[in-house]
């Protein structure tokens, strides 16, 4: 009975459009996993050499074990935003003598082989050899790595239990940056306590009972979860949501451009697809602490500059590139109504500046690092507005994938928004901010690269309609591939 | 209203619709029926400028579709379920469609008055999104969202298909009225003979991409049409 449900997920998985892709995105795909892939096992690998080097008094594998309660927590983090139940279509199951036992089961199993535990594998064996070589005690160290590996699968099963809803998402990130701050000034120091604990998988055997029985008891709750809602009105297939009523009235005010913006708000309000993407581009806004703390960084007004380009264009960059992708569902009813393009354009184009400028307020925080970085953080809004939404929409006018609104991205099961085209368009979206700010720092001064930079944005806003212009008729041109495009089965 | 000269559409070089000749005037009922394969969904797609044509044009009105936009704000249309917006409650839809067309809320609304027994409670304050609608109750949003700022062209693929009874004999209703002035001209495909012959004053039959048939609808059509798809 497995092999039928491997043959059956084997073939959904082979026939599905992701995978008679271009041969590019293949090609990209590929390299993409086999580059994380790589990471992982050369992290796996000198990862001992390195703790040795980094922290010379402390035995490597006291500094790492120091440090996994960070890793687990933001693996779960990550889980919680990209991992999904797998959804096998149960209804021609429902109704044929097979134990649903097995159907559950088989699901629950599948998950297991899901990329997110494939990765750590690829660091965590190569290192367990690794201390086994260096003398470590074999036994210890295989019963470390089971307890390591219970701890993924901790996450594997825990995340379908908590992703019901957002809260304890926010609660998970919440925490670590609770025990960061708590940890830098000081105060109370989490990794030490988590060590007693991951050290002691180690040291003590005994310590692994726990992840595995939390493991087992987190499996035990899927399946009755599963078990119980194992009808087609339940929780594997998907399930009507409650109307959300909005009142839009404000958005009147923006004349003709209205209904597209309010159809806009709720596009982005009551699908899955664009709510990741406002959280991701919620995540932009941390990019600085990265770029601003480092120092090799930090003297490198280039990367701070498009650093600066980053944190208030998130919501841009992402929502951008997929537009008019977002309205694929319904481009034929689209293209059948009378709608100007323009008008269709300046709405998106509304959201993004909208979502630049709350982006900058809510970078206030960064006056921390000085005045100068939030004049480059001002400076990279003004480009943002100005000429990298018009750049941004043109790219998504050649992007030409179908979105399924109210449906997660995976993991490198989505190719939507990562082609070629859209890689190409990347260019100017980085180099534009770093050339525009280089030139007149080196030459002139770091007051006169923020000036160039702020002022190309107003370019954007003197050149509006030509660059409106340039989008629309890539619209008009490319009608009936992209009617055509929209249309392909998913 | 509709001329259509010449059309054809190939896929690869395979040749799927192949018209010649047609001519549908201004009010006419104008029934498409064929079997599946035979070009209606093709045919329709053309009318609205979603495929483009390999040979031929087709004006609407005096303007040749792929040519200018002009069409748009008297023609209409309910292809599928793309021609509908998922994440829209039934009432945020038709007042979309009502911007779109110029046509502000309460005027939607009184037309939509003069629907409440085609929808049969089940689609207006439901609080629900269309996309957690049934085929059927889908279709009827459709359908009347089509009608919505009195368009003089209405093309309506299969808009039987998933109707229940009672709203099937609505819909006859619905579109014989429509008509009755001779001001709407109204294009429908149909697997169903009968409802067809019931409600079209003309009638074209496509097989494999050609007109086979053209038939002004009389009491003797629908045994005519049986008799030809019994071959």
């Amino acid at each position: 009975m497995i092999k039928r449900f491997v043959s059956l997920q084997w073939k959904q998985f082979r026939r599905s459009s992701y995978f008679e892709a271009a041969l590019a995105i293949k090609i990209l795909m590929v390299l993409g996993i086999l580059y994380f892939g790589g990471i992982a096992i050369l992290a796996g690998i000198g990862g001992y050499f390195i703790l040795q080097k980094a922290i010379p008094e402390v035995d490597p594998l006291m500094s790492l074990n120091q440090y996994l309660i960070y890793w687990f927590l933001f693996d779960l983090g990550l889980r919680y935003f990209i991992q999904q139940m797998p959804v096998i279509n149960i209804k021609p199951l429902l109704i044929i003598p097979i134990k649903r036992k097995k159907v559950v089961q088989f699901l629950l199993g599948k998950t297991m082989t899901s990329f997110f535990n494939i990765l750590p594998l690829l660091f965590f064996i190569p290192f367990s050899i690794t201390l086994i070589v260096k003398g470590y005690h074999p036994l210890y160290v295989t019963a470390w790595f089971f307890g390591v590996l219970s701890l993924i699968f901790l996450n594997n099963f825990t995340v379908y239990l908590i992703n019901k809803t957002n809260i304890y998402f926010f609660l998970i990130v919440g925490l670590v940056l609770v025990f960061i701050g708590l940890q830098r000034y000081e105060i109370f120091d989490i990794t030490a306590y988590a060590q007693v604990f991951f050290y002691g998988m180690y040291s003590n055997p005994v310590w692994i009972l726990l992840p595995l029985l939390l493991m087992g008891l987190a499996f035990y709750a899927n399946y009755q979860y599963y078990i119980k809602h194992f009808y087609i009105d339940g929780a594997i297939t998907k399930k009507t949501e409650k109307v959300k009523a909005l009142d839009l009235k404000f958005v009147d005010k923006f004349g003709n451009i209205a209904p597209f913006l309010k159809n806009d708000i709720k596009l982005i309000l009551r699908n899955a697809r664009p709510k990741q993407v406002l959280l991701t581009s919620f995540f932009f806004l941390f990019y600085g602490l990265f770029f601003y703390t480092f120092e090799i960084y930090r003297d490198n007004p280039a990367i701070l500059a498009f650093a600066s380009m980053f944190i208030t264009g998130g919501f841009l960059l992402t929502f951008g590139q997929l537009v008019p992708s977002w309205d694929s569902e319904y481009y034929k009813l689209m293209m059948s109504q009378n709608i100007p393009y323009r008008e269709y354009l300046k709405s998106k184009l509304v959201l993004m500046v909208f979502a630049v400028t709350v982006s900058t307020i809510l970078s206030l925080p960064y006056l921390y690092f000085g005045w100068d970085i939030y004049k480059l953080i001002l400076a990279g809004a003004s480009f943002n507005i100005g000429l990298n939404s018009f750049i941004t929409l043109y790219g998504g006018a050649l992007n030409r994938v179908p979105v399924e609104l109210n449906v997660k991205a995976k993991a490198f099961q989505n190719t939507n928004g990562f082609n070629l085209t859209q890689l190409l368009i990347s260019i100017p979206k980085i180099l534009g901010p770093i050339v525009i700010f280089f030139i007149p720092y080196y030459f002139i001064s770091f007051d006169a690269g923020i000036i160039t930079l702020a002022l190309s944005g107003l370019l954007g806003l003197i050149f509006q309609n030509q660059f409106l212009n340039l989008i629309e008729n890539i619209y008009q041109k490319q009608k009936y591939k992209t009617i055509a495009a929209f249309d392909e089965k998913k | 209203m509709i001329n259509i000269s010449n059309i054809s559409k190939s896929y690869n070089g395979q040749e799927v619709l192949k018209v010649e000749d047609l001519n549908i005037p201004k009010g006419q009922n104008f029934g498409l029926v064929g079997n599946n394969g035979a070009g209606k969904t093709t045919l329709f797609s053309l009318l609205l400028d979603l495929i483009k044509p390999t040979t031929g044009e087709i004006t609407n009105g005096d303007i040749v579709v792929n040519q200018s936009e002009e069409w748009k704000p008297y023609t209409s249309a309910f292809i599928d379920e793309s021609f509908l917006i998922g994440y829209l409650t039934p009432e945020e839809y038709f007042y979309f469609i009502g911007d779109l067309r110029g046509v502000d809320q309460s005027e939607v609304n009184d037309l939509l008055a003069n629907f409440e027994d085609f929808f049969h409670d089940e689609i207006l304050n439901q609080k629900k999104y269309l996309r957690d609608l049934s085929k059927g109750n889908q279709k009827k949003v459709g359908i009347v969202a089509a009608l919505i700022g009195n368009p003089e062209v209405i093309i309506l693929d299969e808009p039987f298909a998933n109707l229940d009874p009672t709203t099937q004999i609505r819909l006859k209703k619905i579109l014989n009225e429509l008509t009755q002035q001779n001001q709407t001209t109204v294009l429908i495909s149909s697997h169903d003979l009968m409802h067809v012959t019931d409600v079209c004053k003309r009638i074209v039959v496509l097989e494999k991409g050609e007109v086979v048939k053209d038939i002004k609808t009389t009491p003797a059509t629908l045994k005519e049409l049986e008799a030809y798809f019994s071959q």
